[in-house]
Order: C-alpha cells, then sequence, then structure tokens
C-alpha cells in the first residue's frame, strides 16, 4: 500500500511537470506582442522601451524575450513569427540574407536594409532611432598616450607584436570583418582572441589584450577609461539602429507601429552610452533606466 | 551539397585547429579534474570528520551551478584569457561528478571483503589499491565517462574567453549567418564525444581486465 501511494506520488509529481511544461508551451500562443533583444544591455534598454510604449499607447501587451544570440538569430524568429519586434543595426544587410551592393555610404546602407528586409522577409524597417553603434578599434589611454595611437593606422608598425581581443563573429565577418580589414588596412595583428563581447573590455583593461574592437556605444569603453581610434580610411560601414517590426503585427496591431514610431530620431550616441552606463556600471535594471528616460523625454508621464 | 563539400575543403584548416583546440581543452580539464577529484573521493570515504565531506560535496556542487561567463569574467584578474581559464573552468565543472562516482564507487564495496582482508593483515593502503580501486573501477569509469562527455558539450565555454575551439565555428557561424559553419561545428562535438567514449570505454575494458586479474591473483 505504501509502494502504491509512493508510485501515487511519483505520478502526481510528473503530471505536475507535464502541466509546467505544457502551461509554459501554450505560452508563445497568447495575443502578445513578443519582442527581442539581443544579449548587449542597448538592446534591451530598447526592448523595455518598446514594451512600455506598446503597453501605455495601446490595449496589447507586450513580452520582451532578452539573450538572443546574434543578429541573424533576430533575424531569423521574426520572419518565423517568434518575434515581432526587435532592434537592428543597418550593417546587418552584411550578414549574407540577401544580395547587397557593397557601399559604405550610411544611406545607401540604410535604404537596402529597408528594402532588402522588406522584400526577402516582411519586415517593416523604421527609419532609425538616431544614433550609430559600430565597431571601434580601442586601446588603454595611456598606451594611446605613449605610443601616440589616435587613428587605425597608426597602430601599423606595431601590429605584429600586438594581441587582439574581439567579440566572437567579426573574424568571420565577410565584407566587414577580418579578412577585409587586412586587405582594406594593409596588416594583420600578432594574435586574435575572438571571445564573448562582455568581456573584451575587462580583458584589454587587465593587460590581457593590446587593443580591442569594441562597440561603439559601450559605457565601459568610459569605464575602463580606453580611447577610441579613428577609422581613417572608412572601413566598417555605417550601423544605425532601427526599430523593426513583422509587417503581419503591423497590420493587426497599427497602433503598436504608431507608439514605436514615436522613438524614431530621439536617441544619440551621448545618450545610448549614458543608458547603457546606467546599467552596466551603476547596475540599475533595463527597465527602470528605460522607463526612467522616457518619462524624461516625455514619452511617458510620470 | 557542392557548397558544403567547398566548404569543408576550403576551411579544413579552421576547422582542425578547432577540433584540436577543442581536444586539448576537454582531454586537459577532464585529465587533471580526474587528477583532483579520485584522490579527493578515496580522502574523504576514509575521512572521519563527517561535517568536512558534507562542506566538500556542498562546494564541489556549489560549483557546477556557477554560470561560466560569470566564472571567466572573474577568472581575467587572475588567469588572464585563452586557454588557462577555459581549462580551470572546465576543470571545476568536472570535479563534482567524478567525486561522486569516486565515493559511491568505494561505499559500494562489500565489507565484509574488506574485514577478511583486514583480518589477513592487509594495510589501509593495500586495501585501497588492491581491493577498493578495481572493485570500484566500473563508477569511476562510468563518472568519468559521463563528465568527458559533458565536458566535450561544455568546452563551447572556451569560445567565450578567446581559446577558441568547436564553439567559436558554432557561435561565429550563428553570427554571421553560415550555418554550414555551424554545422560543422556541430557534426564535430558530436564525432568527438563519440569517439572519446568510445575510447573510455576500451580504457575500461583494459583496467578492469587488468586490475581484475591482479586483484584476482593476490585475494
Amino acid at each position: 500500500m505504501r509502494k502504491l501511494f509512493q508510485n501515487g506520488k511519483i505520478a502526481f509529481a510528473a503530471l505536475c511537470l507535464l502541466g509546467v511544461a505544457v502551461g509554459l508551451s501554450g505560452c508563445g500562443k497568447n495575443e502578445k506582442i513578443v519582442i527581442g533583444a539581443q544579449t548587449f544591455t542597448e538592446a534591451k534598454i530598447l526592448a523595455e522601451m518598446y514594451r512600455a510604449l506598446i503597453e501605455d499607447r495601446t490595449d496589447a501587451n507586450a513580452v520582451v524575450i532578452p539573450d538572443l544570440a546574434s543578429s541573424p538569430l533576430v533575424v531569423s524568429a521574426i520572419k518565423r513569427g517568434d518575434l515581432d519586434v526587435a532592434t537592428l543595426y543597418s550593417g546587418e544587410i552584411f550578414n549574407n540574407h540577401f544580395p547587397i551592393v557593397d557601399t559604405r555610404d550610411r544611406e545607401a546602407v540604410l535604404q537596402q536594409a529597408k528594402e532588402g528586409f522588406d522584400r526577402y522577409f516582411g519586415f517593416k524597417w523604421f527609419d532609425p532611432l538616431g544614433y550609430e553603434n559600430t565597431y571601434a578599434f580601442s586601446v588603454r589611454k595611456e598606451v594611446a598616450a605613449k605610443r601616440g595611437y589616435r587613428n587605425i593606422s597608426d597602430v601599423k608598425p606595431d601590429a605584429d607584436s600586438m594581441r587582439l581581443g574581439v567579440d566572437t563573429t567579426w573574424l568571420e565577418r565577410p565584407s566587414d570583418g577580418y579578412p577585409a580589414f587586412t586587405k582594406h588596412y594593409g596588416f594583420t595583428f600578432g594574435s586574435t582572441f575572438p571571445m564573448e563581447l562582455a568581456l573584451v573590455y575587462s580583458a584589454v583593461a587587465h593587460e590581457q589584450v593590446d587593443i580591442v574592437l569594441a562597440y561603439s556605444t559601450d559605457s565601459r569603453l568610459k569605464a575602463y577609461d580606453l580611447t577610441t581610434l579613428e577609422d581613417d580610411k572608412r572601413f566598417f560601414p555605417p550601423f544605425d539602429a532601427s526599430t523593426v517590426m513583422r509587417k503581419d503585427t503591423i497590420e493587426k496591431y497599427p497602433g503598436a507601429e504608431a507608439a514605436l514610431s514615436e522613438l524614431i530620431g530621439t536617441l544619440n550616441v551621448d545618450t545610448m552610452i549614458d543608458l547603457n552606463y546606467q546599467v552596466d556600471i551603476e547596475k540599475k535594471s533595463e527597465r527602470e533606466v528605460a522607463l526612467a528616460y522616457l518619462r524624461k523625454v516625455g514619452l511617458l508621464k510620470e | 551539397m557542392t557548397d558544403i563539400w567547398n566548404f569543408l575543403q576550403s576551411r579544413m584548416p579552421d576547422l582542425l585547429t578547432a577540433l584540436r583546440e577543442h581536444l586539448v581543452i576537454s582531454f586537459s580539464s577532464i585529465l587533471l579534474g580526474s587528477l583532483i577529484a579520485i584522490p579527493l573521493g578515496i580522502a574523504l570515504v576514509y575521512n572521519r570528520i563527517r561535517w568536512l565531506n558534507t562542506v566538500i560535496f556542498f562546494i564541489a556542487n556549489l560549483m557546477q551551478t556557477v554560470p561560466s561567463l560569470a566564472l571567466l569574467a572573474v577568472l581575467i584578474p587572475l588567469l588572464g584569457i585563452g586557454i588557462k581559464p577555459a581549462i580551470f573552468a572546465l576543470l571545476l565543472y568536472s570535479i563534482m561528478p567524478i567525486l561522486r562516482n569516486t565515493y559511491d564507487g568505494f561505499h559500494a564495496v562489500d565489507r565484509h571483503v574488506l574485514e577478511s582482508a583486514r583480518g589477513m593483515g592487509y594495510s589501509t593502503m593495500q586495501r585501497i589499491f588492491t581491493i577498493q580501486l578495481p572493485l570500484s573501477l566500473p563508477y569511476i569509469m562510468s563518472g568519468i565517462r559521463i563528465t568527458t562527455v559533458y565536458i566535450i558539450s561544455w568546452a563551447t565555454l572556451a569560445s567565450l574567453i578567446g581559446a577558441g575551439g568547436i564553439g567559436q565555428l558554432i557561435i561565429s557561424g550563428m553570427g554571421v549567418n553560415k550555418p554550414e559553419l555551424v554545422f560543422a561545428g556541430a557534426i564535430g562535438a558530436i564525432a568527438l564525444a563519440f569517439i572519446a567514449d568510445w575510447l573510455l570505454g576500451l580504457l575500461e575494458k583494459w583496467l578492469s581486465g587488468k586490475f581484475g586479474r591482479m586483484g584476482g591473483a593476490e585475494a
């Protein structure tokens, strides 16, 4: 009898687990606008802004799914309909999504992103939010001062002995990655360490690498006292941040599109660095920072 | 299909480098993990201070739960970047399963066998090496085999800290929308795990044959 009772308990526990699993998988089916965000802070802050605006201006509910590993992952998730909204950068067109004309012109890249993602993916690519988050070669401030580095070209004589820390994708990127960089600037680095972007800053600050390829809006550039070198030979393509939304979702929730459009052109690089700083260094939550900002600029009422 | 073939051919050196890095990292951490965890497990079996066992198992369990990125971030000032912190992190992850299996394996040895060995005048060291170790070998080896397969999959964390490996193929392939890179990485990891498990199976057979005879002859 006791045995039977125990089996009963196990069966009950299993049923509970099953229930939880079914409940969880059911979540995706709810009528909600799903906002995706990549692993870095800025994407998560913006996602919280989108959520706040959508919930304030419309009756729809929104959820944020953070920490998506890469931008192509975000693109395919939107295409599948797993996500409705996300932030992407115009340079995304260099990731083999569709045929492109190779150019460094800011307007032309943006135009190709808008048209290409509309035509091949059914996304609406909004006008830019107002800032760019591009690659930025950065060194420790005292190294820049001692060696007189101001431009990327200045590094050339020492590059052979330099250790480069980069994110996990740059070495592989086809038209704006390492192989293309080598051709464009005419030098290679002594050794390369592809690693998680979040660790790149600490690695250069602790002198584990000599130069890193940072993201230009990252607050840790400031926090770790790094100097960014000028891209004097115009190698890196533009990376204007834009909100992206599924066209199906727009048809269903026109109000949400209008709400998100209010953010167009409202941000700039310094604001973004500051918002990132509040999360990465001051350890506030992304939601808190997003709401405070929207209230400050009057997009949300107090 | 020809695309994949062309891709494999053009990137073969990179794929082999990644495989080699992955192998070195996984193998070193398993080896070091075993060298720490097996003796520690044996020591815990003979340890009379109960609370110490609890504390050590607690710490070993705790290490399993530390998120890898957090661990690697903490390790940068101490071990820098590259292969060292990767091996160290994986080594910490490998300790618990090997320790637990060694400990349980020693406890599973029939008490009567040990009592009679003691009666025949076996010293503690003799009991460990000629009776308990051979008899608990299946436990220990299964601990190592399970851990090896896990570590080969976890060693993808090496790509977070600049140590390369198969994870680098997978993560960068995801980042730049090259599914063939992800595919090559995944196949490589699966193949490594299978081969490693198979080799360890052979090792287990060989060891049990060797120790089995030895134990049989002396007991």
